[in-house]
């Protein structure tokens, strides 16, 4: 297997302020990668980072690499990045209203992509539309191609936009938080949907999402990420098996497993830091019910273990 | 006070054109409240000897063509026009408020009546409602007050029903009701409280307009009648020797300019600094 | 004796015009609902957006009138209430709103909000009383008493969806009713407020009425579960090991991921999309997505028909 993204030691500013540091983790092509934390863990910043996107907040990477298939992605000049995005990396975003123009036909916001990166013309493009949205199983594709966004459900708008990523055939994908403004049932959908893309095309995915159950259901890896730093990284099989840091033993112990008679859900005590009020030391140590004076003085790191590794002073520790 | 702090008035004034037109508008209430005892010449006494006198020494301003001390009556106008301007202005706020928040509360057929009434109003210039009025009462500071009332009544009016029906859709107005509570309850503790904001910073850049209002029903001979000073009779008085004695138009136009400019600009200071620009959009 | 709460047949049809000459539209928002609760369980309504689920918490509060049927409290007729009488029963049966960030008036501080509803049901407090009273409302609920003077925007989501629970606590009702009340808040603290919920409930014998979307959720936090859909009870499960007989909650279950890779769903295709629910024709609602849907599914509207042990199904052909 060869590697698509080798994200290491990432670390990203806007103005004074570091709102994410140490952030590693590497992509093989055909796996799927769950970048996962609750809001504010810089896991969208991340993917910010990776697509070039940071000057449009006033962020810059300020040390680390993020390698592509082979070239180092920091240095890229703008125009270069241009024909990365949209190119060999499609972006899913997590609201398909704000990607797709309200005033265009949807068959031709598609379209776009294809002649822009791949130099087709105009009815080649149409073509490659509707067979692309025929693969993503919309019913009718030739007649989804004439309608408006508005005219479509959210599941259905989420499909399109899933079109324009694949449109250019890119190599890699991005997805951010692709389902959560979505229904139960049509999430499943769009899960099952990107499962069955990367293992027909080969493709890779780094998704971002908040929710520890859609990462055991879709990943193959998963960065943890708690206060704009990564905490544990590793196998879902690893990680959700024995989990090493204590954060990310708390956040599966989140979420309710349905099934009567089940344990009683534990919350995490305290609240997410904001950027400017970042503890000292572990980040989590303020709500670790494992931490000790170490923790608030020392930043921990990583510890290997078991197909993965955690930023635990315990990591290596039993129980 | 407490309240005044909190709410970020004081913010208005960290600016210099904040801190500038503020200071203005704070010495001009100054002024207009102490005229009676500050001026230094009597505004009605005539003084014939000394008519038309040019600016200088003891008449900064110069004398009209009665003799009478443009400064002091520049100062004593500032009396008449704020006051009537504020007067009927606030009469205005408080009556669109009040008509503003029962619409949009209650909404239904009494909000379309009382915003079609409004509405009518707001499609005639200013100007004319006032001239309309004035020929229906007859001419004088009340009328003038009234004409400037009514002439800003919709804009009040609108603006809170805007606000009202926007806060209605909050969570906590719909969990207050679910408390059991009244509806004099939700306006008066929760809705217009939170709707005051806008509305008096939208008062206070009425109150500007409300000036050239009444200084132009002045200059026309409908607002104030003589021998009290106001601004705009006094510009009026001053055509006749236009080229004669400049000064009795000058002035007084220079300080309804300012004034009118100094509101303005307090009136935009107050909206970044209470953060309010965003309800001000559409109304 | 008569049930706690009896609500029968309740309906709310809202319609619409489409355009300035359109022809006026109709739907039901919520369709011929009926279901009884016991005092002390706890009852969870779950279904995706737009299945009425919220729009029902509403009509059993009268906080929209309904179009028809019934709603009986504690042997009360509330729709007869008088808005005097009604007002003051509504200390009785609270309510815990999705959106903690809008729930507070952002003038007031926290005493001050915690305080109203006393004032509002005109309960007058000594000055000893009334600090007693606000310091013992924010212990019951976790926050430290001395958040008392901090105004909304000082706290974060979980502290205000708290001081929301502290508000609806503090008359002590007997019913509350729960709209969501986590679905906007990160995992770690939904589960914090959900043991809240728990510990409430068990304290104070209350009875709780669970609306959510999360099925796994409410499998884990409710004793019966109501499963809607485009306005319909189409399910009612009298305890959350029941096996579910409607497709439709089926769909919804296999649609739900677990947050263990092991358990990974095998997501079945879901053919069709979810009709607009104005001016739905005869028929059962989900026979466009129905894998077993039948001829007569189409021309008939399946009722909820009890099947044994309190279960009862809306469906021609259950499991």
């Amino acid at each position: 297997m060869s590697t698509i993204l080798k994200v290491e030691a990432l670390r990203v500013a806007i103005g004074a302020l570091t709102p994410l540091s140490s952030v590693s983790f590497s992509l093989e092509k055909g796996e799927t990668l769950g970048l996962v934390g609750e809001s504010g863990s810089g896991k969208s910043l991340t993917a910010m980072a990776i697509m070039g996107l940071l000057p449009l907040i006033g962020g810059r990477i300020t040390g680390g690499s993020v390698v592509f298939d082979g070239s180092d992605l920091t240095a890229l000049p703008e125009p270069a990045y241009r024909k990365l995005r949209g190119g060999r990396i499609g972006l899913i975003t997590q609201n398909p209203m704000t990607s797709l123009d309200p005033l265009k036909k949807v068959g031709s916001q598609i379209d776009v992509v294809a002649r822009l990166h791949l130099g087709l013309d105009k009815s080649a493009a149409r073509n490659r539309t509707v067979e692309l949205l025929g693969e993503l199983r919309i019913p009718e594709p030739a007649s989804i191609y004439h309608l408006y966004p508005h005219q479509l459900s959210g599941g259905m708008k989420q499909r399109i936009v899933i079109a324009m990523a694949l449109a250019a055939d890119p190599d890699l994908l991005i997805a951010d938080e692709p389902t959560t403004a979505l229904d139960v049932t049509v999430q499943a959908q769009i899960i099952r949907l990107l499962s069955d893309l990367i293992r027909d095309r080969g493709l890779s995915m780094v998704l971002i999402t908040h929710d520890m159950s859609v990462v055991a259901q879709a990943c193959d890896k998963v960065v943890v990420m708690y206060a704009g730093t990564a905490v544990e990284y590793g196998t879902v099989a690893a990680i959700f098996d024995d989990p090493r840091h204590p954060y990310t033993k708390a956040l599966i112990g989140c979420i309710p497993r349905g099934l009567a008679g089940a344990q009683r859900l534990k919350g995490i005590e305290g609240t997410v830091p904001s950027v400017a009020h970042y503890p000292q030391g572990c980040r989590f140590h303020p709500r670790c019910p494992r931490a000790e004076a170490i923790c608030a003085a020392v930043s921990p790191p990583f510890i290997a273990s078991r197909d993965g590794a955690a930023a635990c002073h315990f990591a290596g520790a039993v129980g | 006070m407490n309240a005044l702090a909190q709410s970020g008035v004081g913010r208005a004034f960290t600016t210099p054109l904040g801190l500038f037109s503020g200071g203005y508008i704070l010495i001009l209430l100054v002024v207009a409240l102490t005229a009676p005892w500050i001026t230094p010449f009597d505004v009605t006494i005539q003084d014939l000897a000394n008519s038309n006198a040019a600016p200088g020494w003891p008449h900064l301003m110069g004398t009209d063509e009665f003799g009478r001390d443009v400064l002091s009556r520049v100062m004593y106008g500032a009396r008449t026009s704020l006051s009537v301007s504020a007067t009927a202005i606030g009469f205005s706020m408080i009556v669109g408020m009040a008509l503003g928040a029962a619409a949009g509360y209650f909404g239904g057929l009494f909000e379309r009546a009382v915003m079609t009434v409004v509405d009518l109003t707001w499609s005639f210039p200013d100007i004319l409602i006032a001239l309309m009025l004035v020929a229906i009462i007859g001419p004088g500071l009340s009328s003038t007050m009234f004409a400037i009332a009514v002439a800003y009544l919709a804009q009040f009016t609108r603006l809170t029903r805007a606000q009202i029906v926007q806060l209605k859709r909050e969570t906590f107005i719909e969990a207050t009701i679910n408390l059991g509570a009244t509806p004099a309850h939700i306006l008066s503790r929760h809705l217009l409280p939170n709707a005051v904001a806008p509305v008096i910073v939208v008062g206070m850049l009425a109150i500007g307009d409300g000036i050239i209002l009444e200084a132009t029903l002045g200059f026309f001979g409908l607002g104030a009648q003589p021998p009290t000073p106001s601004w705009g009779a006094m510009m009026s008085s001053g055509t006749a020797q236009l080229f004669l004695a400049p000064w009795v138009i000058i002035f007084p136009g220079l300080v309804v300019a300012v004034t009118v400019i100094a509101i303005n600009l307090f009136g935009d200071a107050l909206i970044r600094a209470l953060d309010i620009r965003e309800r001000l959009r559409g109304t | 004796m008569s049930e706690f709460l009896e609500v029968s047949r309740l309906s709310k049809r809202y319609t619409s015009k489409r355009g300035l000459f359109g022809a006026a539209r109709s739907m039901y928002a919520v369709n011929d609902v009926s279901f009884r609760m016991t005092k002390g369980r706890v009852v969870g309504v779950v279904g995706e957006s737009g299945c009425g689920k919220s729009t029902l918490a509403r009509l059993i509060l009268r906080l929209i009138e309904p179009s028809s049927g019934a709603v009986r409290f504690d042997g009360l007729d509330l729709l007869k209430q008088r808005p005097r009488e009604m007002r003051r029963l509504r200390a009785r049966m609270q309510m815990v709103f999705q959106d903690p960030y809008s729930a507070i008036d952002p003038r007031y501080t926290v005493a001050d909000a915690v305080m109203e509803p006393f004032q509002i049901q005109g309960v007058r407090l000594s000055s000893a009383a009334r600090s007693d009273m606000i310091s013992g409302l924010l212990t019951m609920v976790g926050l430290n008493p001395q958040t008392a003077s901090s105004y909304p925007h000082q706290l974060s989501g979980g502290q205000k969806q708290r001081i929301g629970i502290a508000r609806a606590l503090a008359l002590k009702p007997a019913l509350l009713v729960l709209d969501e009340p986590t679905a906007s808040l990160d995992v770690s603290i939904q589960a914090q407020i959900v043991g809240l919920l728990e510990r409430l409930q068990e304290e104070m014998g209350l009875t709780y009425l669970f609306i959510s979307h999360d099925l796994a959720l409410v499998k884990y936090f409710c004793d019966e579960v109501l499963v809607m859909y485009l306005g319909r009870v189409v399910e009612a499960l009298p305890n959350t090991d029941a096996p579910a007989r409607h497709p439709y909650t089926r769909t919804l279950l296999d649609s739900t991921f677990q947050p263990d890779p092991k358990l990974r769903r095998r997501i079945q295709p879901l053919a069709g999309e979810v009709p607009s629910p104005f001016d739905l024709g005869p028929g059962c609602a989900f026979a466009a997505r129905c894998p077993r849907a039948s001829e007569r599914c189409r021309v008939e509207t399946p009722l909820l028909a009890a099947s044994g042990g309190g279960h009862a199904v809306a469906c021609h052909h259950p499991d």
